[in-house]
């Protein structure tokens, strides 16, 4: 039939903000508010602290991106407690000592790694829902770290990685939100311009499609659960440099923030849409509002409420966002 | 006659695509009126403003006369009118009678859903379908349970039981075998006979012509013509759909109209002389398909016949690695083809085009791009991972051009396009994979007459390039124009096949009904 009609210029007028963009204005919003309420809170040292806090989540959520994207219910609790065991790995094998780093970071991720195929076996071969796969990993890794450490974490982060992590390179910013840009940009290439990206969101958006069009997705799948334990490994390691000596729950709190800054990003929880840019700046979202609950002194059920609230706005305005464009 | 419907300059844009652009449609009461057009010419869109799926930017309709403001799909129900989608919308857990009564729940007091009610409706609804169901209605069957034409027949169903005046059938026989076709055209006669206006689309003219009185041709948005069918030749209605498309790159443009398409005289695809054998298929068996042996050679189509659903859908998958074999296996080039898995089928060099596009061929929330990209993509990326957005890009825009996908982006979702472009796009997914096996399950679905030819064209260059194709179609006469050799099928086996001369819509019809137990012809 007729040659595709493009029409470019009304395009520009056809556009409405999307949830990145939404997002963006909320932790700005949020950033505005904070300084009106408490001068100072908007300060260049306080943003970057802020930041740095988002780092980590942001890291950890790299891996959750993934995982919801695959789709088919994909969820990844265990990720605070995979960190937490590859801080703890690292920490007891590096013992303080830079020529320790390598090998100390190797094993953290190998296992790491191992548990992310764990999960990844477990969701597609023996077809548990990922909710229950990786709910039920928190519980084994618990029992892994117990086992590895008695009870007692040991050893110290190397000094190189904690001057990699804190130290101030250019403009007073630390080392930490380079790697957390490096990493990010990774995770978008990753998604956006690689075999394994398009094969993950087909998998996510139609999985019996998927395998029609020849795109192993049981690989797929397994491998999206190994990259977010993997990711969660690098996040603990990170965490490690930053508090230079480790805890036995160092990251566990980041298991519901991970899933929410993805969420808050624009992600599909059904699967399929979604990518890492929204989720980064979900991160940056929750992170101001604890900052400014924080600051405003709110704490316990109130913080949990006014949490639950940000999230339930943002959502149903991406709702709207949806229909509005279809 | 004083018309019942009358739309005029109905106009709706959808980011960078017009898909109306001042159409109008004028009706009577008791009439099958057509609406026609090609691919992407907005009759859907036409229709979901009939129904109040759609609101357009402008426009007016009028509804025996007085204006009608329909802005959502109760306005519609109210006025009369109900809607068959191109899109199935059963609802697959429901059941037969849910599906049906669905937003019309005769309601007991306090809002008790009364089961008896919904059961005589729908069965009122569903019995002058009887013939279309193999054996007794499904009223209480999941919905998901059906195949294809049942579950259309189920929507067609759900719309008859609003009792409409105005019914839209929207590509409704696009799914349907050809004997539900005929039950379905019965019933639109009784429509037609007592006073209802039945707006009808289609891309089979055949159908057009049999039941259809008058006929509006839509082209990029515009009514380009209303005829009556008595006096129009099949010929005539498809220059009007082709005529001077608006910015086509091919051939010259000011040549007679349509001279450059062969649009109707079929170019015969018959292949007397093809290659060596290439694909040999020995004894395969699954739960639906019993001991089926055939070779194929190089260069030649092979069609599957009979009733729908006697298996060739199932053949398909089969050799595409997507069905459990208990027994049997399949050689390519003298190599064993791997059943196991459709990847590893894929770089054996098979392709399949399934038949529910929906559900196995496309990935409506993803870009067009990915959705062409992702079968070939391995073949381009570097070290098997990286992609470059430039050369996908360039993959995919040979594919738009050489199908004439109409798109407005690269980056829109496919669920954006019309339903014959997205066929063109889960067609050409495969063709940038150079396939040496291609199974085809009814891939002309929805797609208008001159993109069908467009894609026998190509159906016969793959042939021709020595590729091994295998066709299952709905619609006999795409079997005759493009089969080297049809093989039969009854009950998941090879009943008979049929060679060069033999391959006649007669004969592919007997041989079908022949068959089937306690059929009299
Ligand atoms: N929701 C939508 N968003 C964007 N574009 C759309 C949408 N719906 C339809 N279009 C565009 O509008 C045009 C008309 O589409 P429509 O579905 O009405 O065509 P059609 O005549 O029914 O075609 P077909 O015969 O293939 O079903 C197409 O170019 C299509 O891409
Ligand atoms: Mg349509």
């Amino acid at each position: 039939m007729s040659a595709p009609t493009v029409e470019a210029p009304r395009r520009a007028l056809a556009w409405r903000p999307g949830p990145v963009a939404l997002a963006g204005a909320v932790a700005v919003v949020l950033v505005i508010a904070g300084e009106l309420v408490s001068p100072g809170f908007a300060g260049y040292g306080q943003l970057v602290n802020l930041m740095r806090v988002a780092a980590f989540l942001s890291v950890i959520a790299i891996g959750q991106t993934i995982v919801i994207i695959a789709g088919g219910g994909g969820v990844d609790l265990s990720v605070g407690k995979v960190a937490t065991f590859a801080a703890i790995i690292g920490s007891r094998v590096m013992a303080g000592d830079d020529a320790n780093i390598v090998p100390a970071v190797a094993l953290a991720l190998l296992v790491a790694a191992a548990i992310g195929l764990v999960n990844g076996l477990g969701v597609t071969l023996l077809r548990i829902p990922p909710f229950v796969m990786t709910l039920g990993m928190i519980g084994v890794v618990q029992g892994l770290i117990l086992a590895y450490t008695g009870g007692q974490a040991s050893g110290r982060a190397a000094p190189a990685l904690t001057s990699l992590v804190n130290g101030r390179i250019v403009f007073d910013l630390p080392g930490l939100l380079f790697l957390w840009l490096l990493l990010g940009l990774l995770a978008v290439w990753l998604l956006r311009r690689t075999t394994f990206g398009w094969n993950l969101y087909a998998v996510g958006a139609n999985r019996a499609a998927a395998e029609l069009t020849g795109v192993r997705a049981g690989r797929t799948l397994i491998l999206a659960y190994v990259l977010s334990a993997t990711f969660a490994g690098l996040a603990g390691i990170l965490l490690l440099g930053y508090t230079e000596s480790v805890f036995l729950d160092l990251a566990d709190q980041y298991m519901l923030p991970s899933v929410a800054a993805v969420v808050i990003g624009g992600t599909l929880l059904a699967g399929g849409i979604g990518g890492y840019a929204g989720t980064a700046v979900g991160a940056i979202v929750l992170t101001v509002l604890q900052g400014l609950l924080t600051t405003l002194d709110i704490g316990g059920a109130w913080r949990t409420i006014v949490n639950g609230v940000v999230l339930l706005v943002l959502l149903s305005l991406y709702g709207r966002q949806r229909r509005l464009r279809s | 006659m004083s018309a019942l419907l009358e739309m005029t300059g109905v106009r709706k844009r959808y980011g960078g695509v017009q898909a109306l652009d001042g159409a109008s449609l004028t009706a009577v009461r008791g009439e099958v009126h057509a609406l026609l057009g090609p691919n992407g010419s907005g009759k859907s869109t036409l229709d979901k403003t009939l129904a109040g799926t759609v609101v357009p930017d402008s426009g007016e309709i009028r509804i025996d006369g007085a204006e009608a403001r329909i802005g959502g799909p109760r306005d519609a129900h109210a006025l009369g009118i109900a809607a068959v989608y191109q899109q199935l919308s059963v609802v697959g857990d429901l059941t037969v009678t849910q599906n049906v009564v669905l937003g019309l729940e005769p309601a007991r007091r306090l809002g008790f859903l009364d089961h008896r009610a919904a059961r005589v409706r729908a069965a009122t609804a569903l019995e002058r379908f009887a013939a279309a169901f193999s054996g007794r209605l499904p009223l209480d069957r999941p919905a998901a349970s059906l195949g294809p034409g049942e579950q259309q027949i189920v929507e067609v169903a759900k719309a008859l039981a609003r009792e409409p005046r105005v019914l839209v059938l929207d590509e409704a026989t696009a799914s349907l075998h050809k004997e539900q076709v005929e039950v379905l055209f019965e019933v639109v006669r009784e429509l037609r006979a007592a006073g209802v206006l039945v707006v009808f689309t289609s891309h089979r003219l055949d159908e057009v012509f049999a039941l259809c009185d008058r006929a509006t041709v839509l082209r990029n948005g515009r009514t380009v013509a209303t005829v009556d069918l008595s006096s129009t030749t099949e010929d005539a209605l498809v220059q009007l759909m082709v005529a001077a498309p608006a910015q086509t790159p091919v051939e010259t443009p000011d040549a007679p109209q349509g001279a450059s398409r062969h649009v109707e005289a079929p170019v015969s695809g018959r292949t007397a002389e093809s290659g060596a054998v290439a694909l040999v298929v020995r004894g395969l068996t699954t739960d639906r398909l019993r001991d089926v042996s055939f070779t194929v050679r190089a260069g030649e189509v092979l069609g599957l016949g009979g009733l729908q659903g006697q298996g060739q859908s199932e053949l398909l998958l089969a050799l595409f690695g997507a069905a459990r074999i208990t027994a049997g296996d399949a050689l390519l080039d003298g190599k064993a083809l791997p059943l196991t898995s459709p990847a590893r089928a894929a770089r054996a060099g098979v392709a399949l085009v399934p038949g529910d596009r929906a559900r196995q061929g496309m990935f409506a929330s993803r870009p067009i791009q990915e959705n062409l990209s992702l079968a070939s993509m391995r073949r381009r990326a570097r070290l098997k991972l990286a992609l470059s957005a430039a050369a996908e890009r360039r993959a995919a825009r040979s594919m738009v051009e050489r199908l004439s996908i109409k798109i407005g982006s690269l980056n829109d979702p496919v669920a954006t396009l019309s339903g014959g472009n997205q066929q063109k796009v889960v067609i050409g997914k495969w063709l940038l994979d150079q396939p040496r096996v291609v199974l085809l399950d009814d891939p002309a679905k929805g797609v208008d007459v001159a993109a069908k030819e467009e894609i026998y064209a190509i159906v016969r260059g793959l042939a021709a390039e020595g590729a091994v194709v295998i066709l299952n179609s709905s619609d006999n006469r795409e079997l005759t124009e493009l089969s080297d050799r049809v093989l039969v099928l009854f009950e998941g086996a090879v009943a008979e096949e049929l060679t060069a001369a033999s391959i006649t819509e007669n004969r592919l019809v007997s041989s079908a009904l022949r068959l089937a137990p306690g059929e009299t012809l």
